[in-house]
């Protein structure tokens, strides 16, 4: 997919962003003081200490959750207008597959609602999807039939239905086993590259997050917030790295310390 | 050495389990009756039981209809009531809080209490018996209706939001489905319970219809007929109760 001509230079961008929850002992600070520009078609992981409001930041993005303070810009104007443009997908950890619809149904779910039809955009044909994430062959199989990976093969296909601006994903392979992990990570990699689709990927896993992200963001807990962003853009050029080399060692190596120091807490809010 | 066989596949005749039971209740029963000798009219035999309902055939059929109807209906009538409430219920909490406290309340009046009341306002007719019914499927479609229209899982409701889906999209496409084991399971309770609804309600007024056979029997001390009418309601709410778990197994495949 060529980039949209009239895509903005940043997909997101937050200006002393926060969200608060009202909770019974009051209103909890979830994150705050968030900075953060997204390059359009750039891919960003967050990674930090469970709890630092990485899920909180995408559902922010994602206008399931409003700005308490600062602003909030997605492709240029507020999270609603790009959700009810249908701008933004999101993968869950859980793939959130219907378990009554077989794989084509659900991948053609976005189609379905949310005024599709009216915005009279094109979308991806699901045969095509089914190629790019590697299901060709299975589409009349039913969710309780696949394994964990290929569950999230799909719920990825079907996040790329509608050709989405930007991909949100929440720790979406945490729940796989390493190599099953790798090979996705790889295939994620390729999707982004084919689709030119902004990519913001949650993590906690350190190896994840050195192999895939342009740029990492690291965030610390109590309150949530931006601790610091590491630009790989450098270490790996064409965002391709060699997992056994040396200089994947080196940037991982680099990440451990910044997190360390953010589950310490040592960086100041 | 050991060699690995495939397991040898195993018939599916898990229904001679509850046919051996029965067949030895109903020894049991035949040896009470023979070597305690009781008298015909106290309690007859299986095989008189047998003899009655071949005997009475067309006074069976014939009471067997309206109770058929009566019970069909209610069960149509108050599980379509309880699924719209339902519905209502889940998306205005307010209504929700206001008015289930006071389905809960009501649930607790006995329905044999409740069938005099309903014959004093609509005659002796079908319409009280339907109502009875209906009643009687009413809240336990209701209360697992509630639960499976909000058994959606949060990330499923975040998925149909990021899709901007409206109200109607989120309720067709996600809580309705998701609520169907939940319906089925309300549904296999209220399609035996409705005939026992529609039986009750011919007990306090009616000339026609099992109910009003069982009690004739009895008055008249007709064991023979009385066990036989028994035989035909039970009849009748197996049927039913077969055609809930066949519809289950059409729509509930996943
Ligand atoms: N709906 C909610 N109500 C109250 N507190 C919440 C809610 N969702 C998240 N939180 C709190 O906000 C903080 C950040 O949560 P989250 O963004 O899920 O963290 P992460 O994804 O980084 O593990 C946590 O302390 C969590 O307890
Ligand atoms: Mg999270």
């Amino acid at each position: 997919m060529p980039a949209r001509s009239s895509r903005p230079p940043n997909a997101i961008a937050l200006r002393d962003a926060a969200v608060t929850f009202a909770t019974d002992a009051g209103l909890f600070t979830a994150c705050q003081n968030i900075n953060l520009d997204i390059e359009t078609g750039s891919f960003v992981v967050l990674i930090g200490p469970s709890g630092c409001g990485k899920s909180t930041l995408l559902r922010l993005v994602a206008d399931l959750l409003p700005c308490a303070a600062g602003t909030a810009e997605v492709n240029g104007a507020p999270p609603e207008a790009a959700r009810k443009a249908r701008a933004v997908s999101f993968v869950f950890q859980d793939s959130t597959l219907l378990p009554w619809r077989s794989v084509m149904d659900n991948i053609s779910l976005p189609l379905q609602v949310g005024r599709w039809a009216a915005l009279g955009r094109g979308h991806r044909p699901v045969k095509e999807l089914l190629e790019l994430v590697r299901m060709s062959g299975r589409e009349a199989a039913m969710p309780h039939e696949l394994s964990g990976g290929m569950r999230q093969r799909v719920a990825i296909a079907r996040a790329l239905v509608t050709q989405p601006d930007i991909l949100l994903m929440d720790e979406p392979f945490a729940a796989l086993d390493e190599i099953t992990r790798e090979s996705l990570n790889e295939e994620v990699l390729r999707i982004w590259r084919e689709t030119g689709t902004t990519v913001v990927f949650v993590t906690h896993s350190l190896e994840e997050a050195a192999y895939l992200g342009q740029r990492v963001v690291v965030m610390a807990a109590n309150p949530g917030r931006i601790a610091d962003i590491i630009d790989l853009r450098q270490a790996k050029p064409d965002n391709r790295i060699d997992r056994s080399s040396q200089a994947f060692f080196e940037i991982t190596t680099g990440l451990r310390r910044v997190l360390e120091k953010a589950y310490r807490g040592e960086i100041a809010a | 050495m050991s060699m690995l066989k495939p397991l040898p596949r195993k018939r599916n005749l898990t229904w001679l389990w509850p046919l051996a039971g029965g067949l030895s209740l109903l020894l049991l029963w035949s040896g009470i009756i023979v070597l305690g000798e009781v008298r015909p009219f106290i309690a007859p035999a299986p095989w008189d039981v047998a003899a009655e309902i071949w005997k009475n055939r067309v006074l069976l059929a014939q009471n067997f209809w309206p109770t058929l109807l009566e019970a069909v209906a209610g069960f149509i009538c108050g599980n379509l009531a309880a699924i719209s409430v339902a519905v209502i219920f889940v998306h205005f909490h307010t209504v929700q809080k206001m008015y289930l406290p006071i389905a809960v309340l009501f649930n607790t009046i006995p329905v044999i209490a409740l069938a005099p009341i309903l014959i004093l306002i609509f005659g002796i007719n079908i319409t009280p018996k339907i109502i009875i019914a209906s009643l009687v499927c009413f809240f336990p479609t209701l209360v697992n209706m509630i639960r499976g229209l909000e058994a959606y899982t949060s990330s499923e409701m975040e998925l149909m939001r990021v899709m901007s889906a409206s109200r109607l999209e989120i309720f067709l496409r996600l809580r309705l489905p998701r609520s169907l084991p939940f319906l089925f399971s309300a549904l296999r309770i209220s399609c035996t319970s409705c005939v026992i609804g529609a039986i009750v309600g011919e007990w306090i007024g009616s000339t026609m219809g099992i109910g009003s056979l069982i009690i004739q029997a009895t008055f008249n001390y007709r064991s023979g007929l009385l066990y036989a009418a028994i035989c035909m309601s039970s009849a009748l709410a197996l049927s039913l109760f077969a055609i809930v778990i066949a519809s289950e197994k059409k729509f509930l495949r996943w």
